[in-house]
């Protein structure tokens, strides 16, 4: 029985082979016809949608997809006179930079999308990036902040937002300007992982630049107690104390300096504080802290899609139902600056390889403004390709709020400063 | 010189701090002779429950310490008995088994507590949160010096109840030769579970503690985990006296060296100290270790 049986699968099987074969010759002609008739720009977007990144991985791509779901409101994006709408793919780094390399490999070669939008993290990003270069597909990273992405010189990627070692350093000589009696040292502590220790290092460099003398400059281990560290700066006292790290490390320095009641004339940390997460978990205790964002609902940005940075705060939070931060703003901004190359560029989809070198040729042009800002690419030195144009914001929570505090242009409220002693 | 007795005193209450998640480890390993990667996993735990305790119902965080070693120590008590039948299975290597079981319990409590509480960072309020004391030039912590009474109370618990009563006994005698305790009567099943259930108990209400000191995320449990390692290892695994010294002289040297030299030498000093320890003395720092 067993031998029968075996040819008879085997002729089932070589039976729909044929039919497959025959079915795949009439129909993919089919496929591309249709396709033809409603030609698209394919954008792929590459994020963590799943893990430990999946809040920050899904912030880019709700700012990626308001500029699609705008664009396409209005048609799509216009080519020589026409319109062509534009289709999203996406693909899931699960937090993992080779997973992200995968993915973005994944969209390339199958989906067969004409350029990418960048991961939510540096290090995703990096992954990616040769990907780019080997299919020659350009990228545009709304939410990338490492230094290190830009020291590659990715050819085919472009970042919207600052690299973190200009923001922090910059926002230094703001926090100087503010303060008044006019701050004199700082004492910086970093946790020796690669983003916080670049935000770190962006602090210590921008306290020269900002006349400030550096008391100490400390890098800890991640999984080391912070009391000795903030001891030691105790034992300094100087006027402001720099944090370079996630939430987590900046909710346990505000917790150990009031367990050692020990409290700077400010204290400015990076990234997190705007997470309602750091406010939530300190309380009060939060009050007071400053932090650096490169975009607000309350900046004087615009631009014709969006309208001003208000009114995309306002779309943003009727379909988001929350009030967008800054990535998510730079995602929606990469959107802009692709439909601003892509009108220049004058080719309609879909795009072929020469096309693509092209189009990232018209993407290193970019001199638009924004309502998330101006948008003008380096075009060497150690931010190649990254928008370094944005002035840093620095914001302080109040009363469990943000609000901005500097520079004066963009400040909502007066800068607490010096901090009052823990109550 | 101020600083000079701010760090001791830092130095110390950091080993406090440590001590109260790995007391309980050192027992665990002595009567179920299983390194549980879970510890943090447990700590962690704990850490949510103060959480919600504060802010679901707006109590203070000390209140979710006896609920921690309650409602983790029953859940310990049934996870027991699986660890110990896959330690002492007819597999080979079962002491491989048990470890990656307990690695596996692991990344499941991990993932359960992502999925279900996401990764923000948490925060447990006390009383005593943020509150310190100054003695001359040197500042005192007071949620820091509960977890070191909370750790010697512990240690002094399990001492006593370890030497000082019949099951204790009973404890001592499965950790030293599991047959010939089965042979004069112990249940070593029931035993095992007991042990581990007390374990879980008392290293989730470590992690109450934890979440006050610091803070709690799901990420956070591995430090832990590796913190326990270390300090069984320095105290010589199953050491429970041990591990009381080896966590106080691992602050020390974790808080001196963050201060004098750099806080980016504070891990190569300890795994130095590690290093030396094993080195001299393979039973640990007071040679009580298996």
């Amino acid at each position: 029985m067993a031998p029968i049986n075996r040819s008879f699968s085997r002729r089932r099987f070589l039976g729909s082979s044929a039919m497959a074969i025959t079915a795949g010759a009439l129909g993919m002609p089919f496929v591309r016809t249709a396709r033809a008739q409603a030609a698209t720009f394919k954008a792929g977007v590459i994020t963590s949608l799943s893990g430990e990144n999946i809040l920050g991985g899904n912030l880019t791509k709700q700012g990626y997809d308001l500029w699609a779901d705008v664009i396409n409101a209005k048609g799509g994006v216009e080519v020589a006179g026409d319109r062509f709408k534009v289709e999203m793919f996406y693909g899931d780094d699960q937090s993992s930079p080779a997973t992200g390399a995968d993915a973005a490999e994944r969209l390339i070669v199958q989906n067969g999308v004409d350029v990418l939008f960048g991961p939510y993290t540096s290090g995703s990003t990096i992954a990616v990036q040769p990907i780019c270069q080997k299919y020659q597909v350009p990228m545009i990273s709304g939410s990338a902040e490492s230094p290190n992405v830009w020291k590659a010189k990715p050819e085919f990627n472009f970042g919207i937002i600052p690299a973190v070692d200009t923001t922090s350093g910059l926002s230094l000589g703001v926090l100087a300007k503010l303060s008044n009696p006019a701050a004199k040292t700082v004492a910086v502590v970093s946790v020796n992982e690669p983003f916080s220790k670049e935000t770190g290092e962006g602090f210590r460099d921008g306290a020269k630049a900002a006349g400030l003398e550096l008391a100490t400059y400390e890098l800890v281990p991640p999984e080391g107690d912070l009391t000795p560290v903030i001891s030691k700066i105790a034992a300094l006292d100087p006027d402001i104390v720099a944090v370079g790290g996630h939430e987590e490390v900046l909710i346990n320095v505000v917790k150990t300096s009031k367990s050692l009641n020990y409290r700077p004339k400010a204290l400015i940390m990076h990234y997190g504080i705007t997470n309602p997460a750091f406010a939530q978990a300190l309380g009060a205790d939060a009050d007071g802290t400053t932090g650096v964002v490169v975009w607000l609902p309350t900046v004087s940005y615009k631009d014709d899609l969006f309208g001003t940075a208000k009114d995309f705060a306002q779309m943003a939070q009727k379909k988001l139902g929350g009030e967008p931060d800054y990535t998510a703003a730079a995602c929606a901004a990469s959107g802009l600056v692709l439909g601003d190359a892509l009108k220049r560029l004058g080719k309609k989809p879909a795009l072929t390889q020469e096309d693509r070198v092209a189009l990232k040729d018209a993407i290193a042009e970019t001199d638009i403004q924004t309502f998330y800002g101006p948008i003008k690419f380096e075009k060497d030195g150690p931010h190649y390709h990254d928008n370094i144009q944005p002035v840093p914001v620095l914001v302080q929570i109040q009363g469990g709020k943000t609000v901005a505090v500097g520079p004066k242009e963009a400040a909502a409220a007066d800068y607490i400063y010096p901090l009052p002693a823990w109550k | 010189m101020d600083l000079f007795l701010q760090t001791l005193l830092n130095g110390l209450l950091i080993g406090g701090v440590i001590a109260t998640f790995t007391v309980a480890f050192q027992l665990a390993f002595g009567v179920l002779h299983v390194i549980d990667f879970a510890v943090g996993g447990w700590v962690v735990l704990g850490g949510y429950l103060g959480y919600y305790i504060t802010a679901w119902l707006g109590l203070d965080g000390f209140l979710a310490i006896p609920l921690a070693f309650v409602l983790f120590g029953a859940l310990g008590y049934l996870i027991g008995p699986v660890l110990y039948n896959v330690r002492n299975s007819r597999t080979a290597r079962p002491e491989l088994m048990a470890l990656a079981l307990s690695f596996g319990l692991f990344t499941l409590l991990r993932g359960g507590m992502l999925t279900a509480w996401g990764f923000n960072t948490r925060n447990v309020t006390t009383a005593l949160s943020g509150e310190s004391l100054a003695i001359g030039p040197v500042t005192v912590p007071l949620i820091r010096v509960v977890a070191a009474v909370f750790a010697a109370a512990i240690a002094g618990g399990l001492f006593l109840f370890l030497y000082r009563t019949r099951y204790g006994l009973a404890i001592r005698a499965t950790a030293e030769n599991r047959h010939n305790a089965a042979l004069m009567g112990v249940n070593i099943g029931r035993l095992s579970a007991n042990v581990y259930g007390l374990y879980a108990g008392i290293t989730a209400m470590a992690g109450v503690l934890m979440g006050a000191i610091y803070s709690v995320n799901p990420e956070v449990g591995l430090r832990y985990t590796l913190f326990a390692f270390f300090v069984a290892v320095l105290a010589g695994l199953g050491s429970v006296e041990g591990a009381l010294v080896a966590a106080l002289l691992l602050g020390v040297v974790e808080a001196f060296v963050s201060t004098y030299v750099g806080a980016s030498y504070s891990l190569l000093a300890i795994f130095t100290t590690l290093f030396l320890v094993l080195l001299i003395s393979p039973r640990g720092i007071l040679r009580r270790g298996l």
